[in-house]
Parts: C-alpha cells; sequence; structure tokens
C-alpha cells in the first residue's frame, strides 16, 4: 500500500495530475469524514476537504515522502476545519446549540427520494444525537475524540496529525471523554 | 464515601489500557467494592460505544472531479508528456510538426530511457524499444535516437544517428544524408561536442560562399 502511494505521489511531483485523483479516490472519504464530524455539516465539510486536497496538490513539493501520506492529509484537513470553526464562532462555549436546521443534515448524508422506513428513522436520529454531543467537545478535545475513536488511529499518528506531543493528546482524550460521560450518563 | 481523586488517572490507565495485568486486577477489585469508581468506569465504557458506534460515510462523488477542474491548467507540452508515459504502447500514428524531443521512459529513471530527436512522423514502440519511421513518412531533417534501435521504411531527409542502438533499414528506406551508430558513451561525447562546434564556429565553409 505505502509503495503504491508513493510511486502515485511521486507521479504528482512530476506533474501528472491524474496521478492527483488516484490519490484522493484513496483518501477522499477519511478526509471527508473527519472534516463532517469535525464541523458536523455536510455542505461545510465538502469545502474543507476539497480545499484540503488543493492546498495538498499545491505544496506536494513540500511533502515528505518519508512520513505517511495519510499523516499529511489528515493534518491539512483537521488544521482547515479548527480554523474555519474558529472563524465561524469565536466564542465558542460548551452550552451552544445547535441549530434546529443541521439537525437535519444529517439526513442529507443518505439523501433518498423514497421515504425512510420507521426503523431507518431511529438509526438516523440515534446518529444525528451522536453527532450533535461530538459538536459539544470544544474543539481541540473534538479532534482528538474523532481521530481516536472513530478513526481509530494510534496516539502516535494522532499526535503528528495534531501537532502536539502525545502526552497532551491523551489529555485531550481524557477529558473530551470525560465531557461526553457527563453528558451523556 | 467519595473515591479519592487520584483514582481518575487509575481510570484513564485503565480505559487507556496502559495497566499491567496486575495492576488491572487489582483496579477490577476496587472497582467492584467500590460504587463510585464502577458507575463511572461503567459510564466511560458506554460513551465510547456510543462515540464509536457512529457510522462511517463517503465523501460526495463529485469532490473528486471539483479539486481536479479547480487545478492550475497544465501546459499542453506537459499533458502531452504525461500522456505518453502513460500510454506507452499505443503511441503510434502521432505526427509531430515541431522539433521535438522526447525522455519516454522518465518513469522508470536512469539512463536507459528512450529519447527522439525529429521534425515528422515516427512511432515509438517502447516495449520492443524502438522507434520507427513508416513507409510513406517523412522526417524533414535529421533523425537522432538515443537507447534505442531505428527502423527507417519511410524518408529521412538528414542524418540518421543512433546512440546506444542499432539501425535497420527496410528496401523501401530513403535516407538522404549519413548514417551513424554509436555505441560508447566516450563516442557519445565527442559526438555532442563535435555537433557543438559544428553549430556555433563552423570548422570548414568550403564552397566559398562566404562574402
Ligand atoms: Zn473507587
Amino acid at each position: 500500500m505505502d509503495s503504491v502511494v508513493k510511486k502515485i505521489v511521486r507521479e504528482v511531483k512530476r506533474g501528472n495530475q491524474d496521478a492527483f485523483a488516484e490519490l484522493m479516490e484513496l483518501y477522499k472519504d477519511k478526509v471527508y469524514h473527519i472534516a463532517y464530524r469535525m464541523l458536523g455539516n455536510s455542505h461545510e465539510a465538502q469545502d474543507v476537504a476539497q480545499e484540503a486536497f488543493l492546498r495538498a496538490y499545491m505544496n506536494i513539493e513540500s511533502y515528505d515522502e518519508n512520513r505517511k501520506f495519510s499523516t499529511w492529509i489528515f493534518r491539512i484537513a483537521t488544521n482547515l476545519a479548527i480554523d474555519r470553526i474558529r472563524k465561524k464562532k469565536p466564542d465558542f462555549h460548551l452550552e451552544d446549540k445547535v441549530g434546529g436546521t443541521e439537525n437535519l443534515d444529517y439526513y442529507s448524508q443518505f439523501a433518498s427520494e423514497e421515504e425512510l422506513p420507521e426503523e431507518q428513522i431511529v438509526k438516523l436520529e440515534l446518529q444525528q444525537w451522536i453527532q450533535d454531543e461530538i459538536m459539544h467537545l470544544p474543539p481541540k478535545y473534538r479532534s482528538a475524540i474523532i481521530l481516536k475513536y472513530l478513526e481509530d488511529m494510534s496516539l502516535k499518528e494522532i499526535s503528528e496529525i495534531l501537532n502536539l506531543p502525545v502526552a497532551t493528546v491523551k489529555t485531550r482524550i481524557h477529558r473530551g471523554r470525560e465531557a461526553l460521560r457527563k453528558r451523556l450518563k | 464515601m467519595a473515591c479519592s481523586r487520584e483514582k481518575q488517572t487509575l481510570i484513564n490507565q485503565y480505559m487507556d489500557e496502559e495497566m499491567t495485568l496486575q495492576e488491572t486486577k487489582q483496579f477490577e477489585e476496587h472497582v467492584n467494592s467500590c460504587a463510585e469508581c464502577k458507575q463511572h468506569v461503567t459510564e466511560l465504557k458506554k460513551t465510547i460505544a456510543i462515540v464509536q458506534s457512529a457510522s462511517h460515510f463517503e465523501a460526495p462523488a463529485s469532490l473528486t472531479a471539483n479539486v481536479m477542474n479547480k487545478l492550475p491548467k497544465q501546459p499542453k507540452t506537459k499533458k502531452w508528456q504525461m500522456w505518453m508515459r502513460k500510454n506507452p504502447m499505443i503511441i503510434t500514428a502521432a505526427t509531430f510538426f515541431l522539433i521535438f524531443l522526447v525522455s519516454l521512459s522518465a518513469a522508470f529513471g536512469g539512463e536507459d530511457e528512450i529519447v527522439v530527436r525529429g521534425e515528422g512522423h515516427f512511432i515509438i514502440n517502447e516495449s520492443e524499444r524502438i522507434v520507427i519511421v513508416p513507409e510513406g513518412s517523412s522526417i524533414s531533417g535529421d533523425l537522432l535516437i538515443r537507447n534505442g534501435d531505428v527502423e527507417v521504411n519511410g524518408e529521412v531527409e538528414g542524418d540518421v544517428t543512433v546512440i546506444n542502438g542499432e539501425h535497420l533499414q527496410a528496401s523501401t528506406a530513403q535516407i538522404s544524408g549519413d548514417i551513424e551508430e554509436i555505441n560508447e558513451a566516450f563516442e557519445w561525447i565527442w559526438y555532442e561536442l563535435k555537433n557543438f562546434f559544428t553549430k556555433v564556429i563552423p570548422l570548414g565553409n568550403n564552397d566559398g560562399s562566404e562574402e
């Protein structure tokens, strides 16, 4: 896998734009998913994911091939997502409500013309509730929790993506986890 | 009644699976006898299970195309070279009217790349490492091939030079100039030097046309 990615990255560095499309196919779902979990909004998630890939393309020369490409692209995406959260809500508070219209957003992930069966709606509501709870976390805990528990990444990977010492990542996971526990109990 | 605050550290170690077997056993014994810790651990496990039950979904189908459309447009020559690299087997019948230099197998690196310099219509068969001037086609000046063979079935109005390769000539071939095969690095350097000097400093001027 890694050697395949390396080959593709080299092609991109040589100026092969089609190779970049291949690279995107490999990572777009994860990048989009992280952005969605950070922002809780599919429109913004798509924006951030696209911007992340554009920046990756523009700065491909600065990508160090000895490191994992996934770490690099996830780092660009999380940074962009955090920037966007800061711009959107300069004073972020835990008690900030997620707006009513945004509650519908989760359904757009499963855009369907047909009417959904009851069982499906319950599932979607449960999923939306989980996302709302994630959104209640301050962004610095949110990113750590998403990478750890949704993306199942190691502490080392998370520390590289967030550019933080492992000890700090641990603290953020602990605090994020505690904040969620208090709300969910 | 309240269990000590230090238990939070132990709870975190336990949840992070950073305890030795011995420590885990001791901690679990405590949890079983301490209602507060028991509740805390149960709630944490439940919280993590809930978060982990969040489903994964795919990016919108349009994402890749949207990004690709925003990439800076590439110059034509670059696109063309990319196309050459991606389709080395099917490069046939391409016609070139500009003086033209191709590094075909740059993707495979090293000194072995096939280089073709010529003006006209030729075919590059990369797997066979051969450059073909098909019957009925003509190269309007010199033709130079490096690291590959050449087969001339058509016409070359100038010289044919093959470096590290062989020249094969069909009966239909018409070559107006000289045919030269160079197979050693030294000769190649010499060839380049000679070329340089004849271009920059004309060595002889036999027809005496200078005024
Ligand atoms: Zn206790």
